[in-house]
């Protein structure tokens, strides 16, 4: 496909639109010279035509009859003229002999205007020799030998010609230069235009020259000054810099996410490695090789759990967000189902889980990742619980959401590491610091699980008073119930 | 040798302070974070700190900035999984005397922690000689004039500090705090009595009074590796329990 310019549509539109206006002014100059020229012509051939008319003279002889003087008449060489008399006698003719009588139709419509002295003229267009004439035909009266006796009048018919190409000539070179005026005006238009446009299209430029220096090592996005000032440009650059500051941050995001990945991994090979290094470092007694494999199982074990945590977080994270909404899950049944399954975990650290709310509520979320995030946060409030406590599910809920509530009475979490606690790997995932074998993957996965059902997950926490987390997750349209299916 | 481990990766530090315990037989105390590690180090009984670079509290590098802003000239091994060029040599730059990036090898961090502590010390070998006395660090053996001398291993790392540190008095108090680590109760007396046993493995008996090695004890200030000795410096002999 053809690139498609703007400067040159444009160019080609303004062109044509001018190329169109000199095409009328020309046609309206053609018009306009026509009329002006032919009535001009007119007037000059009536004019003749009478001069033709007063050189007809009485002649002496007996009949007074007329005649016509050749000799008065001063006109061009290659006019044609025809003088009868009454009785259809030829007085007079030019070189050229016309027939005009037979030749000769009036065209009616001037007969009245030009005629200054009165006399009956009429004009029409004769074609003679293959060149074409205008041709008048003035009835003159003579009046002969005037005096007491009033004399006689006598009553004379003029055919008056010209060669109209003269005519077309002049209307010709007027309309020609009307043409080429518009021609050149169009030339210069066009080359104004080009360099016009392309000083109006800079900023254009500038902007595309500043978007193409953005690339995926350089994130550097500086939109042109020229750009932002340029009304119709500013909404681009404000898209461009949306655009490619959320671009940059998801990106960054993944980095990080990668980096900290690769940082855990890492770390818990290192920890194998490690183990077994100093199992083979110096003969050992059976039973130390026994502990020491038994060390190195459980060291594979965490490994397994931080992959299996990383592969659960990034296929929540590809789940598509509209599917959430078709699926619902009892919420109440969920939780009565991992509670009964945390339950010797809590009788061996002496807790009391108790759970309360409303029953029959369904969540708009796959029920395998309701049941992750209920087992996350409800492991998460019995680590942190002194033994003898109680950890508390509340559900609730409130215009469209569900509300689940997660009371622990544990030691709370320092108010400057909750703003970071959601994040994957974070450092003051209290499962760490408190090596109860988590991986820093729990609360991201949880926040992942809300997030993308369309919910959200607070916590909110105070130093030796315990940690509530809160889970809103949209509620279900009623009627749909699926089946509880372990998320694998 | 007494090594201060920062990491807060529990079985990795378990393992690395085994492995440094059993080995070299170094003393090692282990941080969970950096600012208990900071804290530790602000004893400066340490010959080597290993760090880690992600910790919570207080990450490594701001440690290890913190550690040489006040004048802490400690041998630092940062022990990181981070393994960008740029992060290395920031590190590098910021005060740190060598870097291993993980997963390591349990036996190369041990040989670059005695490197370490070794030019900590201004000695570039692995055998030390003092005299007719030859230590080997990397076979942790003794010899005296060519026939071993077999050590306790709690005389061996006496005699190993000392050696890394000839003609310079030792305090009781420095050797207790650069052999043991914080687990150990501290009885002053031991040092006496491995001093005492010490002293009496490396000095010839037969030509007490020719040119030799041994161990001066100076009264209330500590103990000396004399390499050639005369015998006008021997009136502290036997009097271990009033030093």
């Amino acid at each position: 496909m053809k690139a498609y310019s703007i400067t040159r549509r444009l160019i080609i539109m303004v062109l044509l639109v001018e190329l169109c206006s000199a095409v009328c002014v020309s046609g309206v100059a053609y018009i306009y010279e026509r009329h002006d020229h032919f009535r001009a012509f007119d007037i000059l051939l009536s004019g003749r035509a009478d001069s033709v008319v007063g050189a007809v003279q009485s002649s002496d002889d007996a009949q007074d009859s007329l005649m016509l003087d050749g000799s008065e008449i001063d006109i061009p060489h290659d006019d044609i003229y025809d003088v009868r008399d009454a009785t259809n006698r030829v007085l007079g003719h030019s070189a050229e002999v016309v027939d005009f009588a037979q030749a000769f139709r009036p065209s009616p419509s001037r007969a009245d205007k030009i005629d200054p002295d009165g006399d009956e003229a009429s004009f029409g267009n004769v074609e003679f020799h293959g060149k074409a004439y205008r041709v008048i035909r003035v009835l003159g009266v003579r009046v002969i030998d005037p005096g007491e006796k009033g004399g006689m009048r006598r009553t004379v018919v003029v055919y008056y010609g010209s060669p109209v190409h003269r005519v077309w000539k002049a209307i010709y070179r007027a309309v020609t230069f009307y043409a080429l005026s518009s021609l050149v005006v169009l030339a210069v238009t066009g080359v104004l235009m080009s360099w016009l446009l392309n000083r109006g299209l800079a900023p254009l430029r500038a902007l595309a020259s500043g978007a193409a220096a953005v690339s995926v090592t350089s994130w550097t996005f500086d939109a042109p000054a020229s750009a932002r000032m340029t009304r119709e440009l500013s909404p681009l650059v404000n898209a461009l810099e949306s655009l490619l500051l959320g671009l940059q941050q998801s990106f960054e995001q993944q980095r990080r996410f990668v980096g900290d990945a690769a940082h855990e991994l890492k770390t818990s090979v290192a920890v194998l490695k490690s183990s077994l290094q100093l199992l083979g470092m110096k003969p050992r007694s059976q039973q130390e090789y026994h502990a020491g494999l038994e060390r190195c199982l459980l060291d594979c074990q965490r490994m397994e759990q931080l992959v299996a945590q990383m592969l659960t977080l990034a296929r929540i994270e590809e789940t598509d967000a509209k599917s959430a909404g078709e699926h619902s899950s009892d919420i109440y049944a969920c939780l009565q189902d991992v509670s009964s399954q945390l339950v010797t975990m809590a009788e061996a650290n002496e807790i009391h889980l108790v759970l309360v709310g409303e029953d029959s509520l369904y969540a708009a979320l796959d029920p395998g990742q309701l049941k992750l995030l209920c087992t996350n946060l409800l492991m998460n409030a019995m680590q942190h619980s002194p033994s003898e406590s109680v950890v508390t599910v509340k559900v609730g809920k409130t215009d469209g959401f569900a509300e689940i509530r997660f009371c622990d009475a544990g030691d709370g979490i320092d108010a400057a590491d909750l703003p970071r606690i959601f994040e994957r790997f974070s450092r003051s995932d209290p499962s760490r610091s408190r090596n109860t074998g988590g991986t820093g993957l729990g609360l991201a996965i949880c926040k992942a699980i809300t997030d993308k059902c369309g919910g959200a997950i607070k916590i909110s926490s105070e130093i030796r008073n315990g940690t509530t987390v809160l889970v809103r997750i949209p509620l279900s349209r009623p009627g749909r119930v699926d089946a509880v299916q372990p998320l694998s | 040798m007494r090594v201060l481990l920062i990491e807060d990766e529990v079985r990795l530090a378990e393992n690395v302070a085994s492995a440094l315990r059993d080995g070299p037989g170094f003393a090692v105390d282990c941080a969970r974070d950096g600012e208990i590690g900071l804290g530790l180090a602000r004893n400066l009984c340490y010959d080597l700190i290993i760090l880690d670079l992600m910790l919570p509290r207080l990450d490594g590098l701001s440690v290890l900035k913190r550690l040489r802003s006040r004048q802490d000239h400690t041998p630092v091994l940062v022990v990181t999984a981070q393994s960008e060029v740029g992060s290395t040599i920031t590190l590098l730059n910021c005060g740190a005397d060598d870097y291993l990036s993980k997963p390591f090898d349990l036996g190369e961090l041990l040989a670059r922690a005695k490197a370490l502590i070794r030019r900590g010390k201004g000695v570039a070998h692995p055998t030390l000689q003092a005299g007719e006395l030859v230590l080997n660090t990397l076979e942790q053996t003794v010899l005296r004039a060519g026939s071993e001398i077999t050590l306790s291993p709690m005389e061996y790392r006496i005699l190993e500090y000392l050696m890394h540190r000839p003609r310079v008095i030792v305090s009781k108090q420095e050797l207790l705090e650069h052999l043991y680590d914080y687990n150990w109760q501290h009885h002053s007396n031991v040092i006496e009595v491995h001093v005492s046993n010490l002293r009496k493995k490396i000095t010839r008996t037969d030509e007490a009074l020719a040119s030799g090695t041994s161990i001066e004890t100076l009264r209330n200030r500590g103990y000396r590796l004399l390499l050639s000795r005369t015998p006008g410096t021997y009136a502290d002999d036997g009097r271990d329990g009033e030093a």
